[in-house]
């Protein structure tokens, strides 16, 4: 009952994270801001999601069920390592091709290409 | 423009959804596939015949080997004529686009760093995949083209040249070309034992065990073969594609 309850909170806000990463895809000005909303929540998202359908499983501790969680939870490692890196990489290429960064009035800040 | 989208979309979910209802059930015994007689036959007596617990795997590479024979010879065509068409030799390298072709990348450290910790993995999964074709959903097609994604990685994590230290051009089509051998072998190994071709009981003379056994370690044996062929020719065509044919430096 508990475990039910800590895993559908746990999924509600990986919801809620992934809005906010669609919405940012869609409304930030520019490339590397879009990334940034795109990694970030999806990656976190991912994970909330992830962590609470694996403690879902949990909620007949059988030993199948440990291996399911653990598989779960592999995954959520798998992403954890890979989502941020592909958006390194992706915002690496980007800034080599030198796409402008945003800013608030077309200012130029720092060393933007 | 977007009101029109919305009511497209609307309408084909609408559509779908009642469509669905029309399905037969999840596992339904009366529904048309499984209440044919052939699908009986496979569902009751393959484990019996073959001692594999993935119907589809048997299905795949036993009672219809012959088909995914020619399916496999069928990827190793679609290589051989990608790299026919595109791969260009010597002299006339002429690249059509050349803001395409990049200069030699200097590796960056959180890639590589991520690339060295998950290929391994990346592989060995490819090979657990294949392994376990029948035992749980797999096999020689997705364990090949898992296995060839992780030198694709490769290539993109750093580039062409460093993957093709790996598997260099010639090696990739000789391990193609050996794929459709071990799958063709087993045919022609069970045609002289006497049986007819890609009749793996027969082969119960050679593998140890009796003719269950025989099925199920000769659909291992296929399921490798598909996997060398999937994997060079899925790594051949990347590189053909992305680097115009040249095979020197690709995106």
């Amino acid at each position: 009952m508990i475990i039910d309850t800590i895993s559908i909170c746990l999924i509600c806000i990986g919801i809620v994270f992934f809005i906010g990463g669609a919405v940012g895809i869609l409304r930030f000005p520019d490339f590397y801001t879009r990334m940034h909303a795109a990694g970030k929540g999806d990656t976190c998202s991912m994970f909330l999601i992830l962590l609470g359908l694996g403690l879902y499983q949990l909620h007949e501790p059988t030993l199948a069920n440990f291996l399911v969680f653990g598989k779960i939870m592999f995954i959520t490692i798998f992403i954890m390592v890979t989502s941020p890196t592909s958006t390194h990489a992706l915002i690496k290429a980007g800034f080599e091709e030198g796409i402008k960064m945003w800013t608030r009035n077309g200012e130029k800040k720092g060393n933007v290409k | 423009m977007k009101f029109l989208g919305l009511l497209t979309v609307l309408i084909t979910g609408f559509l779908l959804i009642q469509a669905e209802r029309d399905f037969p059930d999840w596992g339904d015994v009366n529904s048309p596939a499984s209440s044919y007689k052939l699908s009986q036959h496979y569902i009751t007596q393959t484990f019996a015949e073959t001692s594999v617990p993935n119907m589809v795997t048997a299905v795949l590479a036993d009672y219809r080997g012959y088909d995914t024979m020619f399916e496999t010879v069928v990827i190793f065509t679609a290589g051989i004529a990608i790299i026919g068409i595109l791969r260009v030799f010597g002299s006339n390298i002429k690249p059509d686009h050349p803001e395409v072709v990049l200069t030699k990348k200097k590796p960056d450290l959180i890639v590589e760093t991520t690339c060295r910790l998950l290929i391994p993995i990346i592989q060995l999964f490819a090979l657990y995949v294949v392994a376990h074709g029948h035992h749980s959903p797999g096999g020689g097609f997705q364990g090949g083209v898992i296995f060839g994604a992780s030198f694709i990685l490769l290539a993109l994590a750093r580039d062409l040249q460093y993957a093709q230290q790996w598997v260099p051009e010639n090696r990739i089509l000789n391990l193609a070309g050996i794929g459709i051998f071990i799958y063709a072998g087993f045919g022609v190994a069970s045609l002289l034992l006497g049986g007819n071709f890609l009749d793996y009981g027969v082969l119960t003379a050679i593998i140890p065990g009796d003719v269950k056994d025989a099925h199920s370690h000769s659909m291992l044996g296929v399921e490798i073969g598909v996997a060398f062929t999937v994997t060079a020719i899925m790594f051949s065509i990347y590189s053909s594609l992305s680097s115009n044919g040249h095979m020197k430096e690709g995106i």
